[in-house]
């Protein structure tokens, strides 16, 4: 049987399939359901600089009584941060002691560089195995230039990767009009692993109601073609390893973004769908077709597929529907 | 049943009111000035931990200050106290020279009017809602002073009136706790009866009376003779007495206690959980209060290197932050400095004290807030990383949220870090009582009767609200006492 074994999150997994940052992984109970299915890892939802913000407020206005507890209130951000961070260590902590033994890793999305250090240091504190970078800037200011942003990502970067010693990974955004030399520049650091692309949160317009609701909040199936292209490009000119996400629905996916070179596959929405299961169905799926296809362990079988290693590598930078390409008669 | 409205007509159609404000035209009290409170030197009192600063009026001072107030048909400043004190007529017995009269009509609504007096934030209460305020667009009347003139006058004379009590009805209660929610709580259950029981962890009676509020603001002497009035009634304290580790409430109900009121406060220090806070020298504003107030820390016999600092930072902006800053001083320090991420008008403490500190020469840091602490090679704090802050959009509580600025960080020289950041509740309690309902963040639930999910629980004070103020924890201690009588009485 073929050796699923790979590494990620600059540790050693037992499975190629990681259980991605969101509500899934909230409990003890889940997680370990997850190993057992045969997860290699899991991403622990991200702690959110601005969502302490809003239970602050949130809290404000349920307790406040003016003035008379204004010195309670006034520094209770603190009190909600270090209840995060709480929650998270012993999340964290009773996993292990029940018995979890895969990687858990923690992720933060922050807006100010102390933060940022702040909650990757209390992190690795309580115990997180590696720390996911949950790092994106939605370019909707139209004064801020895009050199501005990069910089921004590398000084954040800088700082966290010098405070803190267990491995550090980023989850990208493909909002870049320098993907690729952000993605090899970003490897170059001291970054354990990069996984492209993180899908947001989308909006869309209700057009009774006339107002903004959550669209698609689950990925679809066709949703994996970005992700695989770009491993394909990056793998092999990348300094550290890379993980796919958004769109594996099945091992079929998870299968192509090996060949292009993906060290590991996080995923979501297809255990929000299908249950813990998915996770099984998803590993044996692997197996089975790299045991079929005469491929002993995940070493031979990732980036075979890569820029580097395609007889037609073109196809990768390809975007405009040009003849040569392929025909395509409206069917 | 009269409406208090009705009442307080009642209270203002008596002769002796309508006589009084005929005194003077209404010009002629407008006229005058609000009077000043007078204040020891500030160089003078820096030296000295246990000197009240503020001295009270003369009875000539109060006698004036009372004839500003306009006696109001629709008096707006009872609106403003949370115990809605008959403020109008206690002023007006000021003025007509009855003092002990107005002091036995604050102690119809308040167990503990001298110490009300003196740490009400009333500029925010009573006094704000002054027609002064309100209308003439002037300075208040001096409602908190005239209670503490009133408070005290009646000690000084020696002539305190100890309320009656309704006959024994011996059934035990208990009170958990001595701060103000306690003590009120066992004011009211003695008058009606009752058979009560103030349990108190600390060799001290008083709670945050006494081991948190500086003698330079509140006197313990101030404090222990409002107690005398509780035990000359019958109420019986046992100090050094942990509930729920000295005895159980399975204890005490085998002992008889039909009811419990918990009123253990909020004294968990809060911390930032900022990296170097444990470092020797960092220290939260409880435990640094506490050892000065209760342990006699000030002394200067007393070994306590800890405690003393030349450059002392104190971070926090609310009464807790100026209490520590002016302790720090009196101890001797050179610098003693508020750090607070916000500008000085979002600042919680009492506007009083922040007059007071800064005459004694306080520095004020606003807008910084500590990311970082750094230590000797003995592991003794002697930086602090600050980091500037701007202010952006207003939050929920109106005022507008501090954000970092980037890249602005500068470290200053400390030696004491003093910590005031705020307070969490005591966790025994509820640790100790399983079905307790309690928030995610400690404090005990209770319905709007005090009354906690275990019905012969009762609570108030900050165990219930967190942190307030001590006007608010006596205001529970009555709520309470009154839903027990009903629930006993049952
Ligand atoms: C430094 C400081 C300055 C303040 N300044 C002001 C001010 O100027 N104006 C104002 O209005 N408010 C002020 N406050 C707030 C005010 O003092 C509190 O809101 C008020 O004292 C709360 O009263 P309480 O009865 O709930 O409990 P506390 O006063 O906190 O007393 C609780 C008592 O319960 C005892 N206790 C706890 N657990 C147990 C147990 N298991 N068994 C027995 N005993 C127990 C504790 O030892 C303590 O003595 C200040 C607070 C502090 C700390
Ligand atoms: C409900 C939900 C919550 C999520 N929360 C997070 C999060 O907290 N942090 C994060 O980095 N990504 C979060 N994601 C994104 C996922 O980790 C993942 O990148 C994305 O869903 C694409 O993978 P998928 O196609 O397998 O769902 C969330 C996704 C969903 C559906």
């Amino acid at each position: 049987m073929a050796n699923l074994t790979t590494r990620f999150f600059g540790l050693e997994l037992k499975s190629p399939v990681i259980v991605g940052s969101s509500g899934l992984t909230s409990s003890v109970e889940k997680i370990k359901t997850y190993e057992e299915n045969g997860a290699g890892a899991v991403v622990l939802k991200s702690i959110f600089e601005e969502e302490i913000y809003f239970e602050y407020e949130a809290e404000t206005n349920k307790q406040d009584l003016g003035y008379h507890n204004l010195e309670y209130l006034d520094y209770f951000d603190y009190e909600i941060k270090n209840d995060k961070i709480k929650q998270a260590l012993e999340l964290i902590q009773k996993s292990k002691q029940a018995g979890v033994s895969i990687p858990i890793v923690a992720s933060i999305n922050c807006h100010s560089g102390s933060e940022w250090v702040f909650f990757a240091k209390k992190l690795e504190e309580a115990g997180a195995d590696a720390i996911e970078l949950n790092f994106f800037v939605l370019p909707s200011d139209a004064e801020l230039e895009a050199a501005k942003i990069k910089d921004y990502y590398f000084k954040i970067i800088g700082k966290v990767l010098m405070d803190v010693t267990i491995p550090v990974t980023i989850k990208l955004s493909p909002y870049f009009s320098d993907l690729a030399r952000m993605v090899k520049e970003l490897s170059e650091t001291r970054m354990a692993g990069i996984t492209l692309f993180n899908r947001f949160f989308n909006i869309d317009i209700d057009l009774d109601k006339k107002e903004l609701v959550a669209a698609n909040v689950l990925s679809h199936p066709f949703e994996y073609l970005q992700a695989l292209r770009w491993i394909g490009i990056m793998s092999g000119r990348v300094d550290c390893g890379l993980a796919a996400s958004t769109g594996i629905h099945d091992h079929n996916t998870a299968l192509k973004m090996f060949m292009a070179g993906a060290n590991a596959v996080q995923v979501v929405s297809g255990i929000y769908k299908h249950g813990a299961g998915f996770i099984k169905e998803l590993v044996k799926g692997i197996e089975t077709w790299m045991d079929k296809n005469g491929y002993q362990n995940m070493d031979e079988l990732t980036g075979q597929a890569n820029l580097q290693k395609v007889k037609n590598p073109s196809w990768y930078e390809r975007v405009q529907f040009m003849k040569h390409f392929g025909e395509f008669d409206g069917e | 049943m009269t409406t208090l409205a009705e009442y307080l007509k009642e209270r203002r159609d008596q002769e002796w009111r309508a006589e009084l404000r005929k005194k003077l035209k209404g010009k002629e009290r407008t006229n005058i000035p609000r009077v000043k409170m007078p204040e020891v030197d500030p160089n003078e009192r820096v030296k000295f931990q246990n000197v009240e600063v503020n001295l009270g009026l003369s009875i000539e001072q109060a006698q004036r200050e009372a004839s500003r107030c306009m006696d109001c048909v629709n008096p707006t400043c009872i609106e403003g106290c949370p115990v809605q004190i008959n403020i109008p007529e206690f002023v007006k017995n000021i003025e007509r020279g009855e003092y002990g009269q107005a002091a036995s009509n604050l102690k119809l609504t308040s167990a503990l009017p001298a110490v009300c007096g003196r740490v009400c934030p009333q500029e925010k209460q009573c006094e704000e809602q002054c027609f002064y305020t309100l209308k003439l667009k002037k300075e208040p009347v001096a409602i908190g002073y005239l209670e503490r003139f009133a408070a005290d006058w009646e000690r000084e004379s020696g002539s305190v009136s100890v309320p009656e009590c309704a006959t024994k009805n011996g059934i035990k209660v208990a009170a958990i706790g001595s701060g103000p929610s306690s003590l009120s709580f066992a004011g009211d259950m003695i008058k009606l009866g009752y058979d009560v029981t103030v349990f108190e962890a600390l060799h001290e009676i008083g709670g945050v009376l006494k081991y948190g509020i500086p003698e330079f603001r509140l006197p313990n002497a101030t404090v222990d003779e409002e107690l005398e009035n509780l035990k000359q009634m019958g109420v019986k304290f046992e100090t050094n007495f942990i509930v729920g580790r000295t005895a159980s409430f399975d204890d005490l109900e085998k002992e008889g206690y039909k009811g419990f009121f918990v009123g253990s406060g909020a004294g968990l220090p809060r911390f930032m959980n900022i990296p170097g806070e444990n470092y020797n020298g960092i220290l939260s504003s409880n435990e640094y209060l506490t050892r000065v107030n209760l342990m006699g820390a000030a002394d200067d016999k007393f070994d306590t290197p800890v405690l003393r600092g030349k450059n002392v930072a104190v971070i926090g902006g609310g009464n807790t932050a100026m209490d520590s800053v002016r302790t720090a001083k009196r101890l001797g320090a050179e610098r003693s400095i508020i750090v607070y991420r916000r500008s000085r008008v979002e600042m919680p403490a009492r506007v009083e004290e922040v007059k007071h500190a800064e005459e004694e020469g306080i520095e004020f840091m606003n807008l910084a807030n500590p990311v970082e602490y750094f230590a000797d090679e003995n592991g003794r704090v002697n930086r602090m990383r600050v980091q500037y802050m701007e202010l952006g959009e207003p939050d929920a509580s109106g005022r507008r949220r501090p954000v970092p600025i980037e890249g602005s960080e500068k470290d200053i020289d400390v030696d004491l870090v003093i910590v005031a950041v705020g307070v969490s509740p005591n966790p025994l309690i509820p640790a100790c009582l399983p079905d307790l309902k309690v928030s995610r963040w400690g404090t005990i639930e209770v319905g709007d009767n005090m009354q906690s999910s275990i019905p012969v629980i009762f609570a108030g004070g900050d165990i219930v609200r967190g942190g307030a103020t001590v006007i608010l924890a006596m205001g529970d201690g009555r709520n309470a006492a009154q839903s027990m009588h009903e629930y006993l009485s049952k």
